[in-house]
């Protein structure tokens, strides 16, 4: 009875995931099959003239994966500026949240206020990255609060040119990251450590185990898995590094090009020139690397489901 | 309470999805309707002005400078059904080119009232507009006196087989503005004409940079301060014929003088346009020269308005050149004819009108014979260099200005350039060629199809 | 007793770090905030020379001077960005919501393959698409449309997995089958037993949809190019590369307080569902 039921009612499940899949298919995968499509094809505008579209095969890969005269690859330089980036600022991004995790959830702590305390921050996350990136540039510029302070307090002689070196540069991308999603990752890892069956660590206490071995050997392995999907998302997002170094560097990711990002390049390449070739092949490219690390993420959460 | 709240916003999903979707159901056709149309209407409306136009004219704008002009001294000769409407990009990385080259491309399929009616370019690509089908001859709409406008403004409007498609209602030479008190400190005096016989070289403006500096003085605020003097006296393209970047001369020797004054602590790491130059404008500045052109200094130097009123004066320096300057230029396609040739000849022709923007908004025009008249008005001084007749100065370093050898693509390069050459003298790349290979890439990544050096 | 005693001292130091811990990281994440509101208060002369904490009087004629700018006209930004993020963010929950429902409700073939499907593609970001997604725009001439911006939120796997993981936890199927006897049609049923059962799910990813669509940079950058159609985060870039000489610095910490504020405001109100809502979403085994 109840089966026959539910045939009947199928047809309204397709209706009712119809228009998701409509827009899906016109907003997303269209442009995606374009996008591959466009890489291999010579297509740009020269001014007001358009040159192209020509096939040309390869050949934008080959552009883009060919060592310059000094023996860099643009696209690789980039990626790993991005990455670098990402690591600068995950690192305290993880370690921190992990203290902070460990210290909301410790029972003999029993730490007061931690709505507000969570709230607090989590709240760098909402913030318009575009905003708190140029909110960092006035900051650190060479007339803003931070030379003037240090300058007044006597530290320095001389003001400090904060985004025109290489380490200072990719330290304030970094710290606006870490600063952006601490929070997060402080939340998340909180709800892994309280998903974690009570009686365990109530086993440990009674065979007398000190935090650290409640910590090593029982909190950090089953906290392993959220710490992997965690980390993952926030390398996908790190992947896409773009408003922030973009704004700070005003798009041209100085110091010698330190700051640029792939998103960057891409961006470069989509604004003026409209180069719809070589941005497909830095987008596919991009999309490559971002699906083999979504295919982490999908088991995790597959099994997730499955459970 | 609660759930009244949630229903109600259900309903406005809905609604607000609904107008969505019925917007874009029928926002398809209608763009293409009106294009067929403006097609159709395009070539006689722009023979026959006097037919009916279109009651939007817009103008496409990187900055408001001009639109305060327009709005005070043309504005009320626009008919009342004519609605002005301003589109400003401001033009950083090539943003407003991008812009105006979209609108451009679009022209043809736009409606009657979005078309471009008329468009603000500047030197660096003025060429990519006047040399292209976008434009068009702005002598068949009427505008045709050209007898007081300088030369050079002409040819910068026009295409390479003569066809005047604009005009300028400045003209830019551009001057050695220096600080009257840093003057007399460095070189006893601040008397224009001995001044500029102390600067009138490069090898004079080396030995008074050496002084300035033993007095504990900048001799220019900005490594890039000196770039416009150069690079307009270059005997070479950027691009050459076979679409290859090429190096002037003259770029060489700007690149050498600018490492050198930072190396020697003449001058500061700070670009044309940033924080740390204006503040020596203000009145702890210490720099000697900045170098501009009559909308420079009155409408760039802001501290100097405010902190170092009258302290200022100007002279040649050590070389002719130009800077900037702002074209007015005729798309085609405009539904608007009338206006946009009445509005060209009001900005270069009406003597009243250009005085106007000389005595009121301190420009230097593009008539020679209103720029002669105030030139020898003993009445006439400006409050900004002391007392100083600019317009007398300008009218002499009008006559060496010449428009040759740019591309297309200048602003790419003179920007570009600047910005990563400056990470050399910052040091922080460590050599001179890697600053000039990420100049490299930038022109790779902004305009393909150019050859670079490597 | 005396161990006792130790171990009383040892938490007491403990508890102390712990604490000095939280609130220093409190602190960090207030402090950028503290500043900016500061030096909004603040002349360009002020700012220009000395920092210090004490705030100005100038608040009120820095956001004159900043909502009457020419260039950059922020009220049409904060209008502009303010349509994209209400409209995209209903559509977004309420077609998730939507989606969800129709998976998890009917049993329909293919059904197990199109979930998988909406899983793996829910971490692939929008900026591998844009080149298509931009090329299309000039195409049919639909750049400088809101419109692009708006629609395209109605496929969002993400918040689909958020919600069918609500439904999973929260919606029992008899009152579905309750609601069909008493002959309610399908999409009624949808739009008045399971949405307001939904409802904390919605309000969370609500709010998630409108700051994300308030803070997004990289497509609205590409396709808006018309200054009365640009939304606040363009107008953040533009202001790096604003002419610092003809600049205050009052208007400038202004304009950027003007882009966060909003945000922070309905964070601030509603910030503790936000907080649930961060785990539930993605973790809820």
């Amino acid at each position: 009875m109840k089966n026959k039921k539910s045939v009947s009612y199928s047809k309204w499940g397709y209706i009712f995931i119809i228009p998701f899949f409509v827009v899906y298919i016109i907003f997303n995968l269209y442009p995606q099959i374009l996008t591959v499509y466009n890489s291999f094809f010579e297509n740009y505008r020269q001014g007001l003239t358009q040159v192209g579209p020509n096939f040309v095969g390869f050949s934008n890969y080959v552009a883009l994966l060919t060592p310059s005269s000094e023996g860099t690859i643009d696209i690789l330089r980039y990626l790993g500026n991005t990455m670098i980036m990402w690591v600068m600022g995950a690192v305290p991004q993880f370690l921190i949240a992990l203290i902070l995790a460990l210290i909301f959830t410790s029972s003999r702590l029993n730490i007061k206020g931690q709505g507000v305390y969570k709230s607090i921050i989590y709240m760098p996350n909402m913030i318009m990255a575009a905003a708190f990136s140029m909110l960092f540039f006035t900051m650190f510029s060479t007339v803003g609060p931070v030379n003037q302070v240090l300058e007044s307090m006597g530290i320095l002689d001389k003001p400090i040119d904060f985004i025109s070196f290489t380490l200072p540069a990719r330290s304030l991308v970094a710290f606006m990251n870490f600063l952006m999603w601490f929070g997060n990752t402080t939340i998340m890892l909180v709800a892994g450590i309280q998903g974690i069956d009570e009686s365990l660590f109530e086993a440990a206490k009674i065979d007398g185990a000190n935090s650290w071995n409640v910590f090593s050997r029982i909190t950090l392995p089953l906290l392993r898995p959220i710490l992997v999907y965690v980390a993952i998302t926030s390398l996908i997002g790190g992947l896409r590094m773009f408003d922030v170094p973009q704004v700070l560097s005003k798009g041209v990711g100085m110091p010698d090009r330190t700051t640029f990002t792939v998103v960057m390049l891409l961006n470069n390449y989509l604004g003026t020139s409209k180069n719809y070739g070589m941005a497909g092949a830095v987008s596919v490219l991009l999309f490559i690397v971002t699906a083999i690390l979504s295919t982490f993420v999908f088991k995790f959460i597959n099994k997730k489901e499955e459970k | 309470m609660k759930k009244k709240l949630v229903s109600l916003l259900m309903v406005a999903t809905m609604a607000a999805s609904m107008v969505a979707c019925g917007q874009t159901a029928t926002e398809a056709p209608a763009t293409e309707a009106p294009a067929a149309d403006a097609a159709a209407t395009e070539a006689p409306a722009a023979e026959t002005p006097a037919a009916e136009e279109g009651k939007v004219f817009n103008i496409y704008a990187w900055n408001e400078e001009y639109k305060g002009f327009f709005e005070k001294y043309y504005a009320d000769k626009i008919p009342a059904d004519v609605e002005v409407k301003w589109t400003i990009v401001p033009s950083d990385n090539g943003a407003y080119q991008e812009a105006l080259d979209n609108a451009l491309l679009n022209q043809e399929n736009a409606a009657a009232d979005e078309k471009v009616d008329m468009f603000l370019a500047e030197a660096d690509y003025i060429l990519k507009y006047t040399n292209s089908d976008f434009t068009q001859d702005i002598t068949a709409l009427g505008v045709t006196d050209f007898s007081n406008t300088y030369a050079y403004t002409v040819e910068a409007a026009s295409d390479v087989a003569g066809t005047v498609k604009g005009v300028s209602f400045q003209c830019c030479p551009s001057a050695l503005i220096y600080r009257r008190s840093i003057a007399k400190e460095v070189l006893g005096t601040d008397d224009p004409t001995e001044v500029q016989a102390a600067l009138s070289s490069w090898d004079k403006f080396d030995a008074v940079a050496a002084d300035a500096k033993a007095k504990g003085y900048l001799m220019t605020p900005s490594y890039a301060e000196t770039y416009r003097v150069f690079s307009n006296n270059v005997s070479q393209p950027w691009i050459s014929d076979a679409n290859e970047l090429q190096f002037d001369a003259n770029i060489n020797t700007w690149m050498d003088q600018a490492e050198k004054y930072v190396k020697e602590g003449y001058t500061l790491t700070e670009g044309i346009w940033d924080a740390g130059k204006n503040a020596e404008m203000g009145k702890d500045g210490k720099a000697l020269c900045f170098f501009g052109p009559a909308w420079y200094f009155n409408f760039c130097m802001g501290p100097a308005h405010d902190e170092a009123m009258g302290d200022w004066a100007i002279c040649e320096g050590p070389q002719a050149h130009f800077w900037g300057g702002t074209w007015l230029l005729a798309p085609t396609g405009t539904d608007n004819p009338t206006i946009l040739a009445d509005c060209m000849n009001t900005f270069i022709n009406d003597e009243a009108v250009c005085e106007n923007l000389i005595r009121n908004e301190a420009q230097f025009t593009n008539n020679q014979a209103v720029n002669a008249k105030v030139a020898s008005d003993p009445e006439y001084a400006s409050e900004f260099l002391g007392g100083q007749n600019d317009v007398a100065i300008f009218a002499e370093l009008a006559k060496n200005i010449k428009f040759q050898n740019v591309t297309l693509y200048d602003q790419y390069c003179n920007e570009g350039l600047q910005t990563y050459f400056v990470e050399y003298l910052k040091g922080s790349v460590d050599s001179r060629d890697k600053a000039l290979a990420n100049f490299y890439t930038y022109i790779g990544e902004k305009v393909p199809g150019i050859v670079t050096p490597q | 007793m005396d161990m006792n005693e130790r171990g009383r001292i040892k938490l007491i130091i403990t508890r102390f770090l712990a604490y000095f811990f939280v609130i220093f990281t409190c602190l960090l994440c207030v402090l950028f905030f503290a500043i900016l509101l500061i030096n909004a208060t603040k002349t360009n002369f002020q700012l220009q020379n000395k920092f210090s904490i004490i705030p100005g009087t100038n608040f009120l004629v820095n956001l004159k001077n900043a909502w009457l700018d020419a260039s950059i006209d922020i009220p049409r930004g904060m209008l502009n960005s303010l349509i994209v993020a209400l409209t995209s963010s209903l559509l977004t929950t309420y077609f998730s919501a939507l989606t969800a429902y129709g998976i998890f409700a009917y049993d329909f073939k293919g059904k197990k393959l199109i979930f998988t499907f909406i899983l793996g593609i829910m971490m692939i970001p929008t900026q591998v698409n844009a080149v298509g997604f931009i090329q299309l725009a000039y195409k049919y001439n639909l750049t400088n449309k809101l419109l692009m911006l708006i629609i395209p939120s109605i496929a969002a796997p993400a918040v689909f997995f958020y919600m069918i993981q609500y439904l999973q936890a929260t919606l029992p199927m008899e009152l579905v089958e309750a609601a069909r006897i008493d002959g309610s049609g399908e999409f009624k049923t949808f739009n008045q037993i399971v949405l307001p059962i939904m409802k904390p799910a919605v309000a969370v990813q609500l709010i998630f949809a409108f700051v994300e669509s308030w803070n997004n940079y990289f497509m609205p950058s590409l396709l808006l190019t018309d200054s009365t159609k640009k939304t606040v985060p363009i107008m953040m870039f533009q202001l790096r590369s604003a002419d610092y000489s003809k600049f205050d610095l009052g208007k400038m910490y202004m304009f950027i307080l003007l882009a966060v504020l909003p945000v922070i405001v309905v964070y601030l109100i509603v910030s503790k569902s936000i907080i649930k809502g961060v785990t539930s979403g993605s973790v809820k085994g």
